[in-house]
C-alpha cells in the first residue's frame, strides 16, 4: 500500500510538472489589430470610468487598432507592490508612484520607451517629470501627473489670520491652544519626516547602475545640518499638539493642520469648507536661524510592462502616449483635480487660477525632487522621527544619526556584490573621504569613471564600503591636475590612474 | 446559633451573586461596545469620515445600498459564501478522517506522524504564501480565478488541524469500537456506524469553524487575488475599501456597514449552533 | 496537600504503585520535579538517541545495497528483468495492477527526466545564467522582451526533480523487495495477494491509509513542500532586487546567517534587534496566554456558579464577539484607541481630561502599548476559554467539593486545592498550542498597533521595527517591505521554528497528560 501511495503522489506530481503551460500568441488579424489590455488605474470614484472613455476616444482616433481594456481602480502603492511581486502576471499598463521606480526597473517590470515616444514626452512635459521618469538616463515611463508632493491644509477658525503662518512655531502654539492636533506623519514616514532635513539642506543621493541596483549613497543626514533638522523635528515630536497622521479625513477629528497633497483636496474642503486655508510648509527656527521646510516632490507615473510581442508593446506605448497626453491630463485636472506635468495644461488658466495648487508650486521652490532612493531607505529613516520624540539630549539625537547611518551602512554590508567591490574615496572634485565613487571590474582590474583631479589631491580604492582593505597603503596623491580614470589591479594591489 | 450561621452564608451568597452579576453586566457592555458603535457608525449619513462622537446626527441605510450597487460587495460575498461552503464540507471530511485515524486507529509510525505535524506547525506559516502565490499564478488560479485557488490552498493543509476533534473523539469510549470489532464489524462499518452518530458536536464545530475561517482571511486572500476586485473575499474587499487615506476618508461608513452585513449571517449561524459548538470545545479542545 | 504526603517522598523516585496512589495534582509535582532532576540524563539520551539515528540510517542503507545486490544474484530471471523493467516480476507473477503501475511510473520517471528534469537539474547549480534582456524594434519604435532563465522556477523545478528522483529510487528499491518477497511466497506455497485484497483490507486492517491518503497529500505538497522550499532560499539571495525573473538570484551558502548573527559584518543592529524582539515574543506570548487563561477560568466560575441566572445569554454574548472577524473588530478598536480616536475624544468631551498633553497616546508610548495590545488580546480570548473551561468545570466531581466543605475550605481554598490542579493538568496541552499560536499570533498585533510605536533601537538594515512587533510580524515587514527581503525572512523563519521546537520540546516534557491519550474515556 505504501507503494500506492507513493506512486500516486509521484503521479500526481508529474502532473504538476507537465502541466506548465507555455505562453500564447499575440492575437493575428489582417487589418485592424485587436489587444487585450489591462490597466490599473487609481482606486479614486470615478477615475476608471473616466480611463474607459478615453480608451474608447483613443480607440476611434487609431482605426488600425482596437484596444479592448478592462480597468481595475487600485491605490498607487498597492499597484507597485503587486506588480513586483508578479511581474509576469501584472497589468499592461499601470500607475505607480515616483519612489517606486527603482523598484520596478529592477524588477524589470517597465518596458524602456521607443526613441520616437521619449521625444515626444520630453517634449510634452517639464524638465521635473522627465526626470523623474528617467533612471540612469533611460526614459522608463510616461509622467502622469505632477503633484506628489506635500504642503499645508489649515482650518482658517483655529489657525487665524494674527497666527503667522509662516512659523512652525506659531502654529503649533495655536494648535495646543485650541487642543487641536498638528497632523504631520513625522514619525510613521520618511517621506514626510525628510521635510525638515531638507529645510536644512541635507541630502541623501542614492547611486544605482543600470540594472537598478544599488551601489552607493551619498548621505548627509549625519552631519551638523542634520542635528538643527532633529532639533526642529523636535519641536514636533515634543508638542502635545503632535499626531503623526495624514488621514485625508483629519479634521473631522480633532486637527487644525494636516500635511498632506492634492489627494486630500476632495475630503478637506468637505470638512472645512470657507474655513478650508491652503499654503506652503511653514519655517522653523534653530539658533536664531530660520529654515524653510523642504519637501519630496515627485510624480505618478504610467508604466509600461515589456512585452515580447511587439506590436501588442507598440500598441501599449501608444496607449500610454495618449492616457498620458494634454487632453487626457486637462480632463483629470477638471474631474479629480490631479495637477498636470504636462507643459501646456500647466499653463492653462484653470490650473494657474487653482488654489490648492498654488500652494504646491509655492512650495515647490523648497522642494527636493525625488529621485531614486533605495527601498530600505524609508524604513530607515522614519525612526528619526521617533528619536526626535524620545530625546532628552543632544547626544541623544546624535545617537540616533549615528545609528541611522548604521543601518544605512548594514545595507551594503548584505550584499555580496557590494561588499566585494571597490570604491574610489578621498579628497577630489569637491568630496572630503565622504564619497565613494563606483568602479566596475574586467578580469581583475577595477576601473572608475573619469573624474576630475586637481593637484595635489588624495584619495585611497577600499572595498566593501569598509577600511579593511584599501589601496594604497598610503594615500595616493594625485601629482598633476586633469581627468584621469582611477584603476586597481585587485590581485596585485596597484592603484594607478589611466588617461 | 446553627439557624444564624445559616442565614450568614444565605446573606453571603446573595453578595457575592450581586458581585458577580455587576462584572457580568460591565463585561456584557464592554464586549459589545465595539459591535453596537459599528453599527451606529454605518448608518451615520451626514460624513463618511472618522469622527469622534458615535451617535450619528443623520440616520440612513445609504451605506448599505451605496455598498451594494457602487461596489463589488455582493461579489466578494458571494465569493466568500462559495470558499466558506466547499472548504466547510471537504475540510471537515479531511479533518474528521486525520483526527478518527489518529485517535482511534494504531499503526506504524502514528506517533511519528503527529511528532511530525506539530512541529511543522511551528513554522511560520505566510512564508509558504510567496511559493504558493508563484505556484497557483502559474496554473491561473490567482487574480479573477482566486476562488478556486483559495479553496485548494485552505483544504489541501486542512489535516493539521486535527487537535480539537481527535480530542473530541479521544473521549469516546474504546469499548465500543471492541464490542463492534467481536460482531465482526470492519473498520470501516466503524467508522461510519457507531463513531460517526456519536459524533454530531465534533462535526458541526468542524463545519462552523470551517465555514468561518475564510471570512476572516485577508493577508492570504489578498496575495492571491492580485489586485482582481472579482477575486476577492469579504475580508479583502473591505479592507481594500479602507486602505489608503483617501479611501479610508471616503468609504469609512460604508466600511462600517460592511462589516455589520459580514457579521450578520455568521452570527445567526453561531447563534442556533451554539450548543454544538460549545459541546464540540469543551469535548475536543481539553485535549489538543 | 504538602510535598511529602502519603508517606512519600515526591523527590525521589517512587514505584508505580506508590505513584498511582498519588492524586492528580501530586503526581503532577512529581512530574514536574522529575523533569528538571532528569534534564542532564536527558540530553545526553537525545544525543545519544541522535547518534543511534544517524548509525541506524547507515547501516540500513549498507544493508539495503546488499540486499539488492544478493537479490539479484539468487532471483530468478523475472526477478532479474524487474530490475531494468520495473513491475516485471509483479505482471509475470499475476499482481497485473500492481505491476502496472510500477511499470507506468518508471515510464513516467524517464520520459520526464528526458524533456524536462535533466534541464531542470543541470539549473540547479547556478540557479540560472541568462538574464532577459531587451531589443529595440525600430520600425514600431518601440522594445521587446527576450526572455533569459527564471531563478525561482530553476529552483522550484530543480527540487522537485530531486524529491522526483529520490521517489524514484525507493519505488524501484521497493520494487525489487517486492520481487524477492513474492518469490519466496512463492516458494513457500503461499498465493499473492490480488488488486481485490488489497482494496479489501484498504477497508479494514489498512483502513488508516484510505483515511490519511487525502489529508497526507494535501499537507505533504501544500505545507511540506513550502517549507522546505523557503528553507532552501535562506541560502539564496532572493529578494526583491533579485527576484529571479529580471534580474537572477543564486546560492550564496551560510552568508544570510552571518549577516543575521554578525559574522564578519561589523554591524551588531541586526543580531540586536532580533535578540530585542524574540524576548518581547516570548513575553507577549507568556501573558497572552495566561491572562486569557486565568481570566477565561475566572468568568466560567463565575457565569457557573450555583444561583447565577441567565447562564446561557452571558456565554451568548461573549460567544458572539468572535462571529465577527477579527479584521474588522480588531481595526474598529485599534481607530478607537488612537490619539485622535473615539476614546479619547470622549474622555476630553467629558471633562476627563482637559487638554492634549493629558491625551492618552495608547499606541505611541512603548509600555502602555503593550499592556493595551495584551488587554485587547484578553477581550478576544476570553470567551473562547470560557467556552473551555466551562466544560472542564461541569467534569470535575462533585464529591470533591463536597468532601472540602465538610474539611471547611472556603470558595478561594477550594479553587487552589480542586479547581486549578484539574484544570492545570487537564488543559496542560491546550496552554502548549496555544502559547505557540500567541508567538505566531499575527492578526492581533498586526492589526491592532502594528508593531508600533517605532523602537530606535530596533533599527537595522532590514528597516524599522516597533516595540509591540512580533518575530512573525518583523518577518512580514522584511517580506512585503520595500526591498522584499525573502532570504532574511526565511531565516527568521527557520530562527522561529528552532525557538519554538526548543520550547515545546521542554514543556512537551513537564505535561504529564500528554503522556497518556487514553486517560479520558
Amino acid at each position: 500500500m505504501k507503494k500506492f501511495l507513493t506512486i500516486l503522489l509521484s503521479v500526481l506530481l508529474a502532473c504538476t510538472l507537465f502541466g506548465c503551460a507555455g505562453n500564447k500568441g499575440g492575437n493575428e488579424s489582417s487589418d485592424v489589430k485587436e489587444f487585450d489590455v489591462t490597466i490599473w488605474f487609481s482606486e479614486i470614484e470615478g477615475v476608471a470610468d473616466q480611463v474607459q472613455a478615453q480608451v474608447d476616444k483613443f480607440n476611434e482616433a487609431n482605426p488600425d487598432i482596437k484596444i479592448n481594456a478592462t480597468i481595475r481602480g487600485i491605490t498607487e502603492a498597492e499597484s507597485a507592490t503587486q506588480v513586483i511581486n508578479d511581474v509576469e502576471s501584472a497589468p499592461d499598463i499601470y500607475c505607480f508612484a515616483q519612489d517606486q521606480l527603482a523598484r520596478l526597473v529592477q524588477a524589470g517590470a517597465l518596458n524602456v520607451l521607443g526613441e520616437g515616444a521619449a521625444k515626444q514626452v520630453t517634449e510634452m512635459n517639464d524638465a521635473g517629470s522627465v526626470g523623474a521618469a528617467t533612471f540612469n538616463g533611460t526614459l522608463y515611463c510616461y509622467p502622469l501627473t505632477a503633484d506628489n508632493g506635500y504642503f499645508m491644509y489649515y482650518d482658517k477658525s483655529v489657525i487665524t489670520d494674527d497666527v503667522d503662518i509662516d512659523s512652525l512655531e506659531a502654529i503649533l502654539e495655536a494648535c495646543e491652544k485650541a487642543n487641536k492636533y498638528f497632523s504631520f506623519e513625522y514619525k510613521t514616514s520618511a517621506w514626510y519626516l525628510a521635510s525638515m532635513f531638507f529645510a536644512t539642506g541635507c541630502k541623501s543621493d542614492w547611486v544605482l547602475d543600470d540594472a537598478g541596483t544599488i551601489i552607493g549613497v551619498n548621505d548627509t543626514f549625519n552631519s551638523p545640518e542634520g542635528l538643527i533638522a532633529m532639533k526642529g523635528l523636535e519641536k514636533i515630536a515634543k508638542s502635545t499638539a503632535r499626531n503623526s497622521s495624514s488621514d485625508n479625513a483629519s479634521f473631522s477629528t480633532g486637527s487644525a493642520v494636516l500635511i498632506s497633497g492634492t489627494w486630500a483636496r476632495p475630503d478637506v474642503t468637505k470638512d472645512l469648507g470657507e474655513n478650508m486655508g491652503v499654503a506652503d510648509l511653514p519655517s522653523f527656527t534653530v539658533d536664531g536661524q530660520t529654515y524653510h521646510m523642504g519637501s519630496f516632490s515627485g510624480n505618478k507615473l504610467l508604466g509600461v510592462k515589456p512585452q515580447q510581442d511587439a506590436e501588442k508593446a507598440s500598441a501599449c506605448q501608444r496607449l500610454a502616449l495618449w492616457l498620458t497626453g494634454e487632453e487626457c491630463q486637462a480632463e483629470r485636472f477638471a474631474s479629480f483635480g490631479w495637477g498636470p506635468s504636462n507643459k501646456n495644461v500647466q499653463a492653462s488658466d484653470a490650473v494657474q487660477q487653482d488654489e490648492v495648487l498654488a500652494a504646491f508650486f509655492a512650495q515647490s521652490a523648497y522642494a527636493v525632487p525625488q529621485n531614486q532612493i533605495a527601498g530600505s531607505w524609508w524604513d530607515i529613516a522614519k525612526v528619526l522621527g521617533q528619536v526626535a520624540e524620545d530625546a532628552t539630549s543632544e547626544a541623544d539625537l546624535q545617537k540616533g544619526l549615528d545609528d541611522y547611518t548604521a543601518a544605512i551602512n548594514g545595507i551594503f554590508a548584505m550584499d555580496p556584490a557590494i561588499a566585494n567591490a571597490y570604491t574610489v574615496i578621498g579628497s577630489f572634485a569637491g568630496h572630503a573621504w565622504d564619497y565613494d565613487e563606483a568602479m566596475t571590474e574586467e578580469n581583475g582590474v577595477w576601473t572608475s569613471a573619469a573624474i576630475e583631479f586637481a593637484a595635489g589631491d588624495e584619495f585611497k580604492v577600499r572595498k566593501g564600503l569598509s577600511w579593511d582593505e584599501a589601496f594604497p597603503a598610503d594615500n595616493f596623491v594625485v601629482e598633476t591636475a586633469g581627468t584621469y580614470k582611477v584603476q586597481l589591479d585587485s590581485a596585485s594591489g596597484e592603484v594607478s590612474l589611466v588617461q | 446559633m446553627a439557624e444564624k450561621k445559616h442565614m450568614g452564608a444565605k446573606a453571603k451568597s446573595r453578595l457575592s451573586n450581586t458581585i458577580i452579576y455587576i462584572i457580568l453586566v460591565v463585561m456584557t457592555i464592554v464586549w459589545l461596545i465595539p459591535f453596537i458603535f459599528l453599527v451606529l457608525e454605518s448608518f451615520r449619513l451626514e460624513t463618511t469620515h472618522q469622527v469622534g462622537y458615535v451617535i450619528p446626527k443623520q440616520w440612513g441605510f445609504d451605506n448599505y445600498i451605496k455598498l451594494f450597487t457602487k461596489t463589488d460587495f455582493p461579489i466578494w460575498f458571494g465569493n466568500t459564501f462559495i470558499i466558506g461552503l466547499v472548504v466547510a464540507i471537504v475540510q471537515t471530511i479531511i479533518v474528521l478522517s486525520m483526527s478518527y485515524t489518529l485517535s482511534r486507529l494504531r499503526f506504524k509510525g502514528r506517533k511519528a506522524m503527529m511528532n511530525v505535524m506539530l512541529v511543522l506547525g511551528f513554522f511560520p506559516g505566510f512564508l509558504s504564501m510567496i511559493l504558493l502565490y508563484k505556484v497557483l499564478s502559474w496554473v491561473g488560479l490567482t487574480g479573477s480565478n482566486s476562488v478556486p485557488g483559495l479553496i485548494l490552498v485552505y483544504v489541501a493543509s486542512s489535516g493539521m488541524g486535527y487537535y480539537v476533534s481527535k480530542g473530541f473523539f479521544d473521549t469516546i469510549s474504546r469499548s465500543l469500537d471492541e464490542a463492534a470489532r467481536i460482531d465482526g464489524a470492519t473498520r470501516f462499518q466503524i467508522f461510519t456506524k457507531i463513531i460517526m452518530p456519536l459524533s454530531k458536536p465534533i462535526v458541526i464545530y468542524t463545519i462552523l469553524t470551517a465555514f468561518m475561517a475564510p471570512w476572516g482571511d485577508f493577508m492570504f486572500a489578498k496575495y492571491i487575488a492580485h489586485a482582481a476586485s472579482d477575486g476577492m473575499n469579504v475580508a479583502v474587499g473591505l479592507q481594500n475599501m479602507i486602505g489608503t487615506q483617501a479611501s479610508l476618508a471616503a468609504n469609512y461608513t460604508m466600511f462600517c456597514a460592511g462589516g455589520v452585513i459580514v457579521a450578520i449571517p455568521i452570527t445567526i449561524l453561531f447563534m442556533s449552533l451554539q450548543k454544538y459548538y460549545v459541546e464540540g470545545v469543551t469535548g475536543g479542545a481539553v485535549k489538543g | 496537600m504538602s510535598i511529602k504526603t502519603n508517606h512519600v517522598n515526591l523527590f525521589e523516585d517512587i514505584s508505580d504503585l506508590d505513584y498511582l496512589g498519588l492524586t492528580k495534582f501530586q503526581s503532577l509535582l512529581y512530574n514536574i520535579i522529575h523533569f528538571f532532576k532528569a534534564i542532564p540524563s536527558w540530553l545526553i539520551n537525545l544525543f545519544k538517541q541522535i547518534g543511534k539515528i544517524i548509525a541506524k540510517f547507515f547501516n540500513s542503507i549498507v544493508s539495503d545495497i546488499k540486499d539488492i545486490g544478493t537479490t539479484f544474484v539468487h532471483g530468478d530471471f523475472k526477478t532479474k528483468i524487474s530490475y531494468f523493467v520495473m513491475g516485471f516480476g509483479s505482471i509475470a507473477r499475476g499482481q497485473i495492477f500492481r505491476g502496472i503501475l510500477f511499470f507506468l511510473f518508471e515510464v513516467i520517471f524517464i520520459v520526464y527526466m528526458v524533456t524536462t528534469g535533466g534541464y531542470w537539474l543541470s539549473k540547479y547549480p547556478t540557479l540560472g545564467t541568462v538574464s532577459s534582456g531587451r531589443q529595440y524594434d525600430a520600425k514600431l519604435d518601440t522594445y521587446v522582451t527576450v526572455p533569459g532563465d527564471d531563478s525561482f522556477k530553476c529552483l522550484f523545478y530543480g527540487t522537485i526533480t530531486i524529491i522526483f528522483i529520490i521517489c524514484f529510487v525507493y519505488t524501484w528499491r521497493t520494487n525489487i523487495k517486492q520481487n524477492k518477497i513474492n518469490e519466496e511466497l512463492i516458494k513457500n506455497g503461499h498465493s499473492l495477494k490480488h488488486a481485490k485484497d488489497d482494496a479489501k483490507s484498504l477497508l479494514d486492517e489498512e483502513f488508516h491509509k484510505t483515511l490519511l491518503a487525502l489529508p497526507i497529500t494535501g499537507i505533504l505538497l501544500f505545507t511540506v513542500f513550502p517549507i522546505l522550499f523557503m528553507v532552501l532560499v535562506a541560502f539564496t539571495n532572493y529578494d526583491g532586487a533579485h527576484d529571479g525573473y529580471s534580474n537572477l538570484f543564486t546560492w550564496v551558502g551560510l552568508t544570510n546567517f552571518n549577516e543575521l548573527f554578525n559574522i564578519n559584518t561589523g554591524n551588531s543592529q541586526l543580531s540586536l534587534a532580533f535578540g530585542e524582539i524574540l524576548s518581547w515574543t516570548l513575553i507577549w506570548a507568556f501573558f497572552a496566554t495566561f491572562t486569557n487563561y486565568f481570566l477565561g477560568m475566572f468568568v466560567a466560575i463565575m457565569i457557573n456558579k450555583k444561583g447565577i441566572k441567565l447562564k446561557k445569554f452571558w456565554r451568548g454574548v461573549l460567544v458572539l464577539t468572535s462571529a465577527v472577524p477579527q479584521f474588522i473588530s480588531l481595526l474598529y478598536i485599534s481607530k478607537m484607541f488612537a490619539a485622535n480616536g473615539l476614546v479619547n475624544g470622549m474622555m476630553l468631551r467629558l471633562g476627563i481630561i482637559k487638554d492634549l498633553s493629558q491625551v492618552i497616546r495608547f499606541w505611541e508610548t512603548p509600555t502602555l502599548a503593550r499592556i493595551t495590545v495584551i488587554v485587547i488580546n484578553i477581550w478576544i480570548g476570553i470567551p473562547y476559554l470560557m467556552l473551555i473551561t466551562t466544560g472542564i468545570l461541569m467534569n470535575i466531581p462533585e464529591d470533591l467539593y463536597e468532601s472540602a466543605k465538610i474539611d471547611g475550605a472556603n470558595a478561594v481554598q477550594q479553587f487552589f486545592k480542586i479547581t486549578l490542579p484539574y484544570m492545570l493538568f487537564v488543559t496542560g496541552p491546550y496552554l502548549l498550542t496555544s502559547f505557540i499560536g500567541n508567538i505566531n499570533n499575527f492578526n492581533v498585533i498586526y492589526l491592532l498597533s502594528t508593531g508600533g510605536p517605532i523602537n530606535p533601537k530596533l533599527l537595522s538594515s532590514a528597516g524599522a521595527a516597533g516595540d509591540t512587533d512580533l518575530l512573525i510580524t518583523w518577518l512580514f515587514k522584511i517580506t512585503m517591505g520595500a526591498e522584499s527581503k525573502y532570504y532574511l525572512a526565511s531565516v527568521i523563519g527557520i530562527m522561529i521554528f528552532v525557538v519554538v521546537s526548543i520550547l515545546s520540546l521542554i514543556v512537551y516534557n513537564v505535561i504529564p497528560s500528554t503522556r497518556n491519550e487514553e486517560d479520558y474515556q
